[in-house]
């Protein structure tokens, strides 16, 4: 028997609007802020002229930055009201099988076992994304409020905060874009396991056949049917 | 290519014609060495037309001819000429230095004081006003010279441009400091209120605090410039001064703003607005609302370490740590898995 190769839904309406809702600020406070960062450099001043001077730069960055803020905000209040309501989803929280994965797929590649870990929902690549995007959002909100207002803060903490939040408001930044080029952008178009585009987090869905693959565990729980019925006729 | 040779056509036009019949300067001094001549300008003033000959003969313009720049007045007698007044007659002559100093006359066309002259302001100044006329001496020699040619009308600022660390070393007879000129320019002097000339503050004193061979010998650091850039103040500035279009938003501090300007002193001089215990009233001068922590948000031009800026200095270690070990790790973890992949082909 052919096996099925129908697409199954991986991600909620609201998951794929705040993907794209992060995304698209993402890209608006990179624009913004790496030219003030690498102000030094020719094509730095050539973005800041092209945006209409560092002065509205600042303020697309600075309103990019708040809707970013809002909607950390909104995921963590989600979050806390899923909690207090008892429907939290727990497929998000790291937990020793994660390392363990993470042990068995470096022995996999360096070819000390023959067999690849099997995941779950989220495997320990994508928690670990996703746990340092919030932590990273979190630094770059909470450093992004000191600076737009420093008066504020000083008026609370030694100053010297300010520097600290302006370094670590534009390092972290430096990061999480690396992470994004490196990482991310790999996981989702350059690798050969998803090349040229994993679409799911747009479309919301996942075919069959790269669900067994990549998360064989949830697949099972999901399909318990049509796995066996595979399994069997294997 | 084009310009050089217009300019050259032009030095040639003007110094190479000859003044027609060369009329002996002994034949000028026959009267104009006198005390008796004089000539009576509109509003009812005689000036004298005596010139002082010990002052000419000292005068770096010893060997020109009077008809040199006195072209007008090759012929004797002379064709008559009315003035209005005496300010008049020495405005009518200012163009003649043209003739042998072309490049220096053109900056001045750009300079806020011809701008003055164009405006209509008689009083504004033009060459023989700083570098003298019979008298004229090299303009910056001594070097002190300049700031008084510029006292004479700007009495205000040179006093306290006296009293300035800067201005006190000049009398002292120290070299290193800058007198008027090398802030202002010379002949193209530019408006200090001009955008462009706010947006250059920086690199202009940052033309003799970043270089270490003239800071060495005071002690003084040359990190100033680089340490401002790296502030949010300095990144607006440099970014204004050259993101190519016209600048929008309000003042940013820079050097003179916290230093003072022709009245600068040591930062750690009491009267500084940059002395710490100044700080406070100084960033006050724009963020009105600061209060008593907010002055140490600015690192005063150190570079942050363990004993100046430490928890700066702790972000700043932390990422130059993380960043590579967080993008090095995932980037191997990259290179395993293409590795793995192409080991199961």
């Amino acid at each position: 028997m052919k096996p099925t190769t129908h697409s199954i839904v991986r991600f909620s309406g609201l998951q794929r609007v705040e993907h794209l809702a992060v995304m698209l600020t993402f890209i608006a406070l990179a624009i913004t802020g790496f030219p003030q960062k690498f102000f030094d450099h020719r094509w730095a001043q050539i973005t800041v002229g092209w945006l209409g001077g560092v002065d509205s730069a600042r303020f697309v960055h600075r309103a990019a930055g708040l809707m970013f803020a809002a909607l950390l905000a909104a995921h963590i209040l989600r979050l806390v009201a899923e909690v207090a309501l008892g429907k939290a989803s727990l497929s998000m929280i790291p937990t020793k099988q994660d390392f363990a994965d993470a042990v068995q797929t470096l022995r996999y590649y360096f070819g000390a076992t023959e067999k690849p870990a099997r995941f779950d929902r989220y495997d320990y690549r994508q928690k670990f994304e996703y746990w340092g995007l919030l932590l990273g959002s979190g630094i770059v909100v909470g450093t992004g409020l000191v600076l737009l207002s420093p008066i504020l803060t000083a008026r609370l903490l030694p100053g010297e905060v300010i520097p600290a939040a302006y370094l670590a408001h534009s390092q972290e930044g430096l990061m999480a874009f690396l992470v994004v080029i490196v990482w991310h952008i790999y996981n989702a178009h350059l690798s050969p396991d998803v090349f040229p585009f994993d679409t799911s987090i747009f479309s919301g869905r996942i075919s069959a056949e790269r669900m067994r693959h990549e998360h064989p565990l949830e697949y099972e729980r999901l399909q318990p049917a049509e796995a066996e019925r595979e399994r069997t006729v294997a | 290519m084009c310009l050089p040779v217009v300019v050259t056509l032009l030095l040639f036009a003007t110094q190479g014609t000859p003044a027609a019949p060369p009329v002996h300067n002994d034949t000028c001094l026959a009267c104009h060495s006198g005390s008796g001549i004089s000539i009576r300008t509109r509003d009812g003033v005689d000036v004298p037309l005596q010139v002082g000959i010990d002052a000419l003969a000292r005068s770096v313009h010893a060997k020109v001819a009077c008809a040199d720049c006195h072209t007008a007045m090759a012929e004797v007698p002379h064709p008559e000429r009315t003035f209005s007044s005496r300010r008049d007659l020495r405005l009518a002559l200012d163009a003649q230095c043209r003739r042998c100093h072309f490049a220096n006359y053109t900056k001045t066309l750009d300079s806020v004081h011809q701008q003055a002259v164009a405006r209509g302001d008689r009083t504004a100044p033009v060459c023989v006003d700083c570098h003298g006329s019979h008298d004229v001496k090299r303009a910056a020699v001594p070097r002190a010279a300049v700031s008084q040619t510029c006292a004479s009308c700007h009495e205000g600022i040179a006093t306290a441009y006296a009293r300035s660390v800067h201005g006190r070393a000049l009398t002292q007879g120290n070299a290193d400091v800058p007198v008027c000129t090398d802030c202002h320019r010379t002949h193209d002097i530019g408006g200090p209120r001009q955008a462009e000339w706010e947006l250059r503050t920086p690199e202009l004193c940052g033309s003799c605090h970043s270089n270490a061979a003239i800071m060495g010998k005071y002690g003084l650091s040359t990190k100033v410039l680089s340490t401002y850039l790296t502030d949010f103040h300095g990144k607006t500035a440099a970014l204004r001064s050259k993101q190519g279009t016209t600048t929008t938003g309000g003042v940013v501090a820079r050097c003179t703003d916290c230093h003072g300007v022709h009245d600068i002193q040591k930062a750690d001089d009491t009267a500084s607005p940059a002395l710490q215990a100044n700080l406070l009233k100084t960033c006050r001068q724009c963020h009105a609302d600061a209060t008593a922590n907010f002055p140490s948000a600015w690192l005063s031009h150190y570079e942050p370490s363990i004993t100046k800026a430490p928890l700066v200095y702790a972000v700043k270690v932390g990422y130059a740590v993380l960043i590579p070990f967080m993008i090095g790790g995932l980037g191997l973890q990259i290179l395993l898995h293409l590795w793995r992949l192409m080991a199961n082909r």
